[in-house]
C-alpha cells in the first residue's frame, strides 16, 4: 500500500470479488496497487468488481494497468467491471481513452454486480 | 412842491389848503418877526436872533417853495413900519425872501432829509443856513444904509449881526420846527420816556437862565443839549437848543446877566458862539446819534435777519440731516436684512455641500478585481447644490456593490434624502447580496419616511471573477455595458422611482459581462440636452462609449464627460461611475523537483491548491491536473535515463487561458510503451493546445487551456 491509494476487498456474492480503490494512482504507485489488487484476487473469483468511487486521480499509467487487468482476467475467463460515478472527475479521463470498449463502465455498485458480461475472452 | 399855475391853480390857491398854509405861514413869520425885533441889539430891527427865516426854510422843506409869496408878503409887512421908506422895505423884504428860497436851494440839491437823522442833513443844514443869509444880510443892511438909517460906518457890523441873526434864526428856528412833525410821526411816549423830556427841557431852562444870569459860565446848557440829542435825538435837542438859546438871546438883548455892561461886539460874538455852539450840539449830534442808531437798528435787523436765515438754514439742514440719517438707517436696515438673507443663504449651501460632499465617496475603495472611475460635476445653472450621488461599496464575498441615484430637487432638503438613501442602500447592501431586495428594502424605508423629493435609484451587484452581474432599478437610466466589441444597455426590469407605488416592484437581471468590459453607471445629467432627445444622448454616449472601450478609466470619465456635456452651461448635476473587472491574473506558479515518480503527488497537490486560489473550476482543475500529470510523467519516465535530473513545472492564469511549462534538462529515451501512447494522447484532448519543444538542453512541455474562473459550472 502507497501513501496515495488504498485497497481493500471482501467477497460479495458467490465468486464475485467486490475491490475497493480510493486515492490516486499514479505511475509511482501503479505496480503496487496492481500487485495489491492481485493479491485481493488470489481465491481466483468468477467476477471482479473494481470499485472506483474513492479513486481521486489516475494517469495513463493506471489506465493502461487497468487494461492489462483486463486482459489477464479474461484470459482466465473471469470477469472485471469497473464502478465509476458520472460525475467523478476521473470518468472524463477514461472515457478519453475507451476503455469502456473493453472493460463495462457502471455507475454505481448494484449496476455493476448485476448480470456479468461475457465479452471479450477468447 | 411843484407850483401850480393857471386860474384853477390859484383859484384853489386861494380856497383851499394852499391857502390856509399860506395864512399860517404869512402869520407865524410875522410874530416870529417881532418876537425877534424884541431881541434886537442894533435899532429895532437888527436882531441876533432873526426866528422868521428860519420859518421860512422849514415851511418851504416841509411844504413847499410855492409859500414864497406868503413869506414875500408877510416879510414885507414886518419891514414896512421899520424902515425909512418903502423901497427899502421892500428890498429888505426881497432879501428875507429871497435868502431862504436859496437855502431850500441848497439843502435840495445836496438831498437834505427833513428827519435831520445823517450827518450830512446836519452839514447841509449850517451850509445852507450861513450861504443863504449872506443875501439877506447884505441887501437888508445896504437898505438901512442908503435910506441913511445907520452911516456906512455901521456897515459891517449891522451886516454881521443881520447875518449872524439871520444864519442863527436858520440853525435854531429849523431844526426846532422840522422836528414837530417827528413828534406826530412817532408812536406815543411811555411815561417814563415824557417825565425825562420834560426833565431835560426844564433843565435847559434852569441852567440857561441860571448861567445866563448869575454866572460866567455860559456853556451850561451844552451838556444838557447833549442830554438832548443822546436820549432823543433832533425831537428833544431842538426845543431844547431853542429854549437855551431864546433865553440868552434875550439876556443879552437885554443886557442882563453876563452880558451886563459888555460893549456890543462882544455880546455878538458871546452870543453868537454860544447860539451856534447850541445849534451845531444840538442837531449835529442829534443827526450823529440817529444815524448811528440807525446803523444800529440795521445792525440789529441784518443781524435778526441773520439768525432767522440762519435759523432757517439750521432748521432746514436739520431736516436734511434727519432725512439723510433716515434714509442711511433704511438702507442700513435693508443692507443688513440683505446680508443676514444671504448668510442664511450661503449656510445653507454651505451646509447642502458639506452634506453632498460627504455623500460623495472622498476616495473609491480600492476594491480587489476591478477598476473604478467615477466624477461628479454640479450643475452650472444652479448656485444649489444637486441631489446626485454614487457609491462604490466592497461586499463580504468579494463581490462589488455599485449604487448610482439622484434625488429631484436641490438644497439641504435633497441633500439630507441622498444622505439617509444612502445609509440605507449600505446597510441593506450588506444583509443581502440581491439588488432586486435591497431596493424592496429601500423602498419600504422611503415610503415609511416624509420625503417630498422623488429618488431614482439603481443598484448592481458585480461578481469581479466571474464577471457576473446582477442589476436593479429603480426609475434610473439604464446601465451601459461596452466592449472592444460593441456597446449595449443592459435590459433592467422597468420600475418607477423608490417611494412612488405603493408596493415594491423591482425586479432584477442577470448579465454575464464579456472579458474586458466596461459598465457604466450615470445619472440623466449625462444624457440629457436641451433641445435633444434622451434617446439622442443614449445614442450619443454608447458611441462615444464604444470609442473608449480599451482606455483608461480616468481617462475614459473625462473623455465622456468632455463629449457629452458643456461644462458652463450644464442644466443638470452629473454623475457617473466606470468600473471594468479587471482580468484574473494568476501565477505564475513555479515548482521545480526531482524527476523521480515519487515526486508526481507533490507537484499534483502544490498545483491544485494553486488551481483553486485562481478560482478554477473543479470540472477544469481535474483535466489539467491530468494533462499535467502526464506531461511530468513523461519527464520522469524518459528524460534522465538513470541519472538524476529535475522536473521544473510554471504555470500562470491570465483572464481565462491556463498557460503550463513542463521543463527538464534531460535528453529524451524512446518513449516506452508502458503508457500505451496515451500520455500524449490525453494531453492534447484534455487542453486546447499542447507544443512540445524538443531541444539539446532539454524539453518544454507547453500546455494551453481556455478555462472558467468562478463557482459556477457554466461557461
Amino acid at each position: 500500500m502507497t501513501r496515495v491509494a488504498h485497497i481493500t476487498s471482501h467477497e460479495h456474492s458467490g465468486r464475485v470479488r467486490h475491490v475497493q480503490v480510493s486515492g490516486e494512482i499514479d505511475l509511482a504507485n501503479v505496480d503496487e496497487v496492481r500487485q495489491a489488487i492481485t493479491t485481493e484476487l488470489a481465491d481466483d473469483p468468477a467476477r471482479v468488481i473494481l470499485d472506483l468511487r474513492g479513486t481521486t486521480y489516475l494517469d495513463s499509467a493506471a489506465i493502461a494497468m487497468l487494461f492489462r487487468l483486463a486482459q489477464r482476467l479474461g484470459h482466465r475467463r473471469q470477469d472485471l467491471a469497473l464502478v465509476v460515478p458520472r460525475d467523478a472527475p476521473i470518468r472524463a479521463v477514461l472515457e478519453l481513452t475507451s476503455i469502456q470498449t473493453v472493460i463495462p463502465l457502471h455507475d454505481t455498485l448494484d449496476a455493476a454486480s448485476g448480470e456479468p458480461s461475457r465479452r471479450g475472452g477468447p | 412842491m411843484t407850483v401850480t399855475s393857471g386860474p384853477a391853480g390859484w383859484w384853489r390857491a386861494l380856497t383851499g389848503e394852499r391857502a390856509r398854509w399860506s395864512v399860517a405861514v404869512a402869520v407865524t413869520y410875522f410874530l416870529g418877526a417881532h418876537l425877534g425885533l424884541s431881541l434886537s441889539l442894533v435899532g429895532e430891527n437888527v436882531t441876533p436872533l432873526w426866528p422868521p427865516t428860519g420859518i421860512a426854510v422849514a415851511a418851504f422843506v416841509v411844504v413847499g417853495r410855492w409859500l414864497w409869496p406868503a413869506v414875500a408878503v408877510a416879510a414885507l409887512a414886518v419891514n414896512l413900519p421899520l424902515s425909512a421908506g418903502a423901497l427899502a422895505a421892500v428890498a429888505t423884504a426881497a432879501g428875507n425872501t429871497l435868502a431862504p428860497l436859496v437855502a431850500v436851494l441848497v439843502l435840495e440839491a445836496i438831498g437834505f432829509r427833513r428827519q435831520l437823522d445823517r450827518q450830512r442833513d446836519a452839514l447841509g443844514i449850517v451850509l445852507a443856513a450861513l450861504a443863504s443869509t449872506l443875501i439877506s444880510a447884505l441887501i437888508g443892511s445896504l437898505a438901512l444904509a442908503w435910506s441913511d438909517a445907520i452911516s456906512y460906518a455901521e456897515l459891517p457890523a449891522t451886516w454881521a449881526v443881520w447875518w449872524t441873526g439871520d444864519a442863527m434864526g436858520v440853525l435854531i428856528v429849523t431844526p426846532f420846527l422840522l422836528s414837530l412833525p417827528l413828534l406826530r410821526d412817532l408812536p406815543s411816549w411811555p411815561l417814563r420816556q415824557s417825565a425825562e423830556m420834560v426833565a431835560i427841557l426844564v433843565t435847559v431852562v434852569v441852567a440857561t437862565a441860571w448861567a445866563a444870569r448869575t454866572l460866567q459860565v455860559l456853556f451850561l446848557a451844552l451838556p444838557v443839549v447833549g442830554w438832548a440829542a443822546w436820549r432823543y435825538q433832533l425831537r428833544a435837542a431842538a426845543p431844547a437848543a431853542l429854549i437855551a438859546s431864546a433865553i440868552t438871546t434875550w439876556s443879552a438883548a437885554r443886557g442882563l446877566g453876563t452880558f451886563r455892561g459888555r460893549p456890543l461886539i462882544d455880546q455878538m460874538l458871546a452870543l453868537q458862539a454860544f447860539n451856534a455852539s447850541i445849534a451845531l450840539a444840538s442837531f449835529v449830534l442829534a443827526a450823529v446819534v440817529s444815524e448811528r442808531n440807525s446803523a444800529t437798528r440795521a445792525l440789529e435787523a441784518a443781524a435778526a435777519d441773520l439768525e432767522a436765515r440762519v435759523a432757517v438754514r439750521t432748521a432746514e439742514l436739520s431736516a436734511l440731516n434727519d432725512q439723510l440719517e433716515t434714509e442711511i438707517r433704511e438702507r442700513f436696515e435693508a443692507q443688513e436684512q440683505l446680508s443676514h438673507e444671504e448668510a442664511r443663504a450661503q449656510r445653507e449651501h454651505d451646509i447642502a455641500e458639506t452634506l453632498q460632499r460627504s455623500l460623495l465617496p472622498a476616495r473609491l475603495p480600492d476594491v480587489p478585481g476591478v477598476a473604478v472611475a467615477a466624477r461628479y460635476v454640479p450643475a452650472t445653472s444652479d448656485v444649489q447644490i444637486g441631489g446626485d450621488w454614487y457609491d462604490v461599496l466592497q461586499l463580504p464575498d468579494g463581490q462589488v456593490g455599485l449604487a448610482i441615484g439622484d434625488v429631484a430637487g436641490h438644497g439641504v432638503s435633497a441633500a439630507a434624502t441622498m444622505a439617509q438613501v444612502r445609509m440605507a442602500l449600505r446597510v441593506y447592501a450588506l444583509q443581502d447580496a440581491s439588488p432586486a431586495t435591497v431596493l424592496r428594502s429601500v423602498h419600504r424605508l422611503v415610503s415609511q419616511l416624509p420625503m417630498p423629493e422623488m429618488v431614482t435609484l439603481l443598484y448592481a451587484v458585480l461578481d469581479p471573477r466571474t464577471r457576473r452581474l446582477r442589476v436593479a432599478s429603480a426609475g434610473h437610466p439604464p446601465v451601459l455595458a461596452f466592449s472592444a466589441t460593441g456597446a449595449s444597455y443592459l435590459k433592467v426590469g422597468l420600475a418607477p422611482p423608490v417611494g412612488v407605488t405603493a408596493e415594491a416592484i423591482y425586479e432584477e437581471s442577470v448579465h454575464r459581462l464579456e472579458p474586458g468590459a466596461t459598465l457604466l453607471l450615470y445619472t440623466d445629467g449625462l444624457v440629457e440636452r436641451r433641445g435633444a432627445s434622451i434617446t439622442e444622448g443614449l445614442d450619443r454616449l454608447c458611441t462615444a462609449a464604444a470609442a473608449m472601450a480599451g482606455e483608461d478609466l480616468e481617462r475614459l470619465c473625462d473623455h465622456l464627460l468632455t463629449t457629452m456635456i458643456e461644462p458652463h452651461h450644464l442644466a443638470d448635476d452629473v454623475a457617473l461611475i466606470a468600473v471594468r473587472p479587471l482580468p484574473v491574473v494568476a501565477g505564475p506558479w513555479r515548482l521545480t523537483v526531482p524527476a523521480e515518480a515519487r515526486m508526481l503527488s507533490l507537484a499534483r497537490g502544490s498545483l491544485r491548491q494553486w488551481l483553486r486560489d485562481a478560482g478554477v473550476t473543479k470540472d477544469d482543475e481535474n483535466d489539467i491536473l491530468v494533462a499535467c500529470g502526464e506531461a511530468c510523467a513523461n519527464v520522469v519516465q524518459h528524460a534522465y535515463a538513470a541519472a538524476p535530473g529535475d522536473l521544473e513545472l510554471e504555470a500562470r492564469l491570465d483572464e481565462d487561458l491556463l498557460e503550463m511549462w513542463v521543463r527538464d534538462r534531460g535528453q529524451w529515451r524512446a518513449p516506452s510503451d508502458r503508457g500505451g501512447g496515451w500520455g500524449l494522447q490525453l494531453m492534447q484532448a484534455l487542453t486546447d493546445a499542447v507544443d512540445v519543444d524538443r531541444t539539446g538542453d532539454g524539453t518544454v512541455v507547453h500546455l494551453r487551456r481556455r478555462v472558467t474562473i468562478g463557482p459556477g459550472k457554466s461557461g
